[in-house]
């Protein structure tokens, strides 16, 4: 007989736990009669990690698709919108800055305006050219009006958020709404089936809880996916260094400063600090490489970079929380009856934001493919180790591609990073091919790619790369070169126009929190 | 600008309101606020839609007067062309504001106030405010009455619009016409009230919405929809 997939246990809480329990138990309706039963079974005393506090705009799919109010959200999670990140003094290092923002350029799916923006390159970069976002946050202004309702924008958004306060929002909806079924209690053992699948895990306080697919939770731990399936882990610490991380909680001096609409990212000697700006504080850290600096070194340079946010005496006092991680991931994710979501996946330097929007692309693949029943699963397993090695890869490559381009001269790890044994060999292949023509829609090798060429195109442009494109005259030669200034001129319209009309982002937030927005 | 003062029987004895419907004087306008209990009247003439504060993002429902901005088709060189104007318009150039109560803290008193930078206040010509040897005039009265029930009314259009979420009986729209002349014209921002939620609405819910005065204002923005045909003609005309 087949055994149909009827009760799924996600072991661990944190973002990537309450997530997965939120996807799978509103798609599968499991606060009805007949629906999936979702279990998630969390240790009372494992301290969670708040892997990165920035989200992507499909966060907004996410949350909308589970019911949850973005009011609420924002509200209880201490949320701000996020629009892009910024990157500072990755190119020279002398004060050169550009932006990775979430717009597309304009008439991306019609034109490759990368062509006509190269012959003003010296007077305006790509992003300020081809899109309204960057001026938006150099002004730190919302990414919507209180009248725009929930999840809609007026430019496109993510979010910053507290990591802790977000999985126990999500704990609370996931519980009270959709019927997801919450024990606190340790897992002791796991008890397998003769084919080595999982039957049941052994819980102190529970005794056995049984299920049909175990969706490994655990965090770094990777209690199931690795401690218990001993699948092997892919090590990238020789293509993305950084190995270790600072962080600490900012306080704004005043309570009414500018909240950052987007992630700063900044450079230094060994590793880059991010600033992420949300309602109540400021997240920064410094995340960099052992090999390259001493821990006694990382923490004077993030003291260093605090220090004219928040004053010397502060910036020397505050406590900082040291964190050290393995960058890369297994060599598959799902395994038998057991699928691993979140760090137990994988995790590398949070540059751009890849951890919760893999959690999110994971829950959301197995919802669309629940396999109907065991056996089908080998089929589906198959796939979706297929997809997240090909999203792994594409994070890897485009993450390399940000620290490849540089062109600094203060130590090894920047020159190191230009190393082309440290390249791999799809991001090399693709250098070669933008020496000669930019990236567009034709270049990205699936439809559902992680990153979408703009990405690269915002990433290369930022960092002065140039691409020697074809002399071969087009047909539509001159019909393009008027398209392409129509653009140009639409995007100087469109910003000066958002620039009038966007509020700042701490008023928007303020508001939101009085009046909320509206569902349409 | 706006310019809003405390009116006072000293400072502005010598006031008087031009009450002419022009232009000149303010009334060029697309939409104006409207209330529950004005719809009967409303519908007669012009469509009700809902529109959102851009300060706070509430709705609030509104008659439509044109389609585009400082347009207002109702206006001509005789006046204003509609058997009922609404009262917001009718209201300027004063405001109702409250103060509280020197003598009872929990009491607060209605205060009118005027805005002196509107170009219907001078002293010249128009509706006096003061009589001449001291009181308020007949206008004023009538005027300050005015401010009195449009204060209340909107403490119920507020509960009206609160009711309207409540069940999801509202619903963005675009409305995208074509004149005779081929040109096209957007109207965008606008909410109304989906027709098809409120048929499948329960007799319960029914009930409540009508117990509290809110079913008829439903069915009178629904009427009001045929309005909307006319005021494409009169758009027709002037193009």
């Amino acid at each position: 007989m087949y055994r149909p997939i009827k009760k799924v246990v996600i072991v661990g809480g944190g973002s990537a736990g309450w997530l997965t329990a939120g996807v799978l138990a509103s798609h599968f309706q499991s606060a009805e009669r007949g629906g999936l039963e979702v279990v998630l079974i969390e240790s009372p005393d494992v301290a969670t990690i708040g892997v990165g506090e920035g989200t992507w705009p499909s966060m907004r799919t996410t949350l909308q698709k589970m019911g949850v109010s973005e009011s609420d959200f924002i509200r209880e999670c201490d949320a701000s919108f996020k629009q892009g990140s910024r990157f500072d003094n990755w190119v020279t290092g002398d004060n050169d800055h550009y932006y990775h923002p979430f717009s597309l350029p304009q008439g991306f799916g019609d034109l490759n305006l990368v062509k006509y923006w190269q012959t003003v390159r010296d007077k305006i970069s790509f992003t300020d050219a081809v899109t309204q976002q960057g001026q938006i946050c150099d002004h730190g202004l919302a990414a919507k009006q209180i009248t725009t309702p929930e999840y809609a924008f007026n430019v496109n958004y993510g979010y910053h958020l507290d990591a802790g306060k977000f999985a126990k929002f999500l704990q609370k909806h996931c519980v009270e709404k959709l019927g997801v079924a919450h024990i606190l209690d340790h897992v002791t053992s796991i008890n397998s089936r003769p084919n080595e699948d999982i039957e049941s895990i052994n819980s102190k306080h529970n005794g056995a809880i049984a299920g049909d697919l175990f969706v490994d939770c655990t965090g770094f731990a990777s209690l199931l996916i690795g401690e218990h399936y001993k699948i092997p882990f892919n090590n990238l610490d020789n293509i993305l260094y950084n190995d270790s991380a600072l962080a600490a909680q900012v306080p704004y001096v005043n309570e009414d400063d500018p909240i950052a609409s987007h992630t700063l990212s900044t450079a230094q000697s060994a590793g880059w600090v991010w600033n992420i700006g949300l309602p109540s504080r400021r997240g920064i850290g410094h995340v960099y490489s052992s090999k390259y600096i001493s821990r006694e070194g990382a923490e004077r340079e993030l003291r260093d970079y605090l220090e004219p946010i928040i004053g010397r005496r502060d910036a020397e006092e505050l406590s900082v929380r040291s964190i050290s991680f393995k960058p890369g991931h297994r060599q598959q994710f799902w395994h038998k009856n057991c699928v691993a979501i979140g760090l137990s996946a994988g995790f590398v330097e949070p540059l751009e934001a890849s951890a919760l929007v893999l959690v999110e692309y994971s829950a959301k693949m197995i919802a669309q493919q629940m396999p109907e029943n065991r056996e089908m699963m080998e089929l589906t397993s198959k796939r979706f180790n297929d997809k997240f090695s090909q999203h792994w890869q594409q994070i890897i490559d485009f993450l390399k591609l940000h620290y490849l381009l540089n062109q600094r001269n203060d130590g090894g790890f920047w020159q190191d990073n230009r190393n082309k044994e440290s390249v791999p060999q799809s991001l090399q292949e693709s250098l070669t091919l933008w020496r000669n023509q930019a990236p567009w829609l034709d270049d990205a090798p699936h439809f559902d790619d992680l990153f979408s060429s703009a990405s690269f195109q915002y990433v290369l442009y930022g960092m002065g790369f140039v691409s020697h494109l074809s002399q071969l005259t087009l047909r539509d030669e001159e019909a393009g070169l008027a398209a392409a200034n129509g653009l140009f001129n639409e995007n100087v319209k469109k910003t000066n126009q958002f620039l009038a009309s966007l509020p700042k982002n701490r008023d928007l937030l303020n508001k939101i929190k009085t009046v909320g927005l509206k569902k349409l | 600008m706006t310019n809003y003062v405390v009116l006072n029987d000293n400072e502005h004895a010598k006031l008087k309101i031009v009450t002419e419907r022009s232009a000149s004087y303010g009334d060029g306008v697309k939409y104006t606020m409207t209330f529950p209990f004005e719809f009967r009247n409303i519908q007669a003439c012009y469509p009700i839609f809902f529109h959102k504060d851009p300060e706070s993002g509430a709705f609030y429902p509104v008659a439509l007067f044109g389609f585009e901005d400082n347009e207002n088709l109702f206006l001509s060189e005789s006046g204003w062309d509609a058997s009922y104007v609404p009262v917001m318009i009718k209201r300027q150039p004063f405001l109702i504001g409250f103060q509280q109560d020197a003598d009872d803290p929990e009491a607060k008193n209605a205060v009118v106030s005027i805005d002196l930078d509107n170009p219907r206040v001078n002293e010249q010509e128009g509706e006096p405010l003061f009589l001449e040897h001291g009181g308020s005039s007949e206008f004023l009265q009538k005027a300050t009455a005015n401010l009195e029930l449009i204060h209340q009314a909107n403490e119920h259009s507020k509960k009206f619009i609160e009711a309207l979420i409540e069940h999801d009986l509202l619903e963005s729209f675009t409305l995208n016409i074509e004149l005779n002349d081929g040109s096209a014209n957007q109207l965008l921002g606008f909410y109304t009230i989906n027709e098809d939620t409120v048929q499948q609405l329960s007799g319960e819910v029914l009930e409540n919405l009508n117990q509290n005065g809110f079913l008829q204002p439903i069915f009178m923005v629904l009427a009001s929809h045929s309005c909307l045909r006319n005021l494409i003609e009169m758009k027709n005309l002037r193009s």
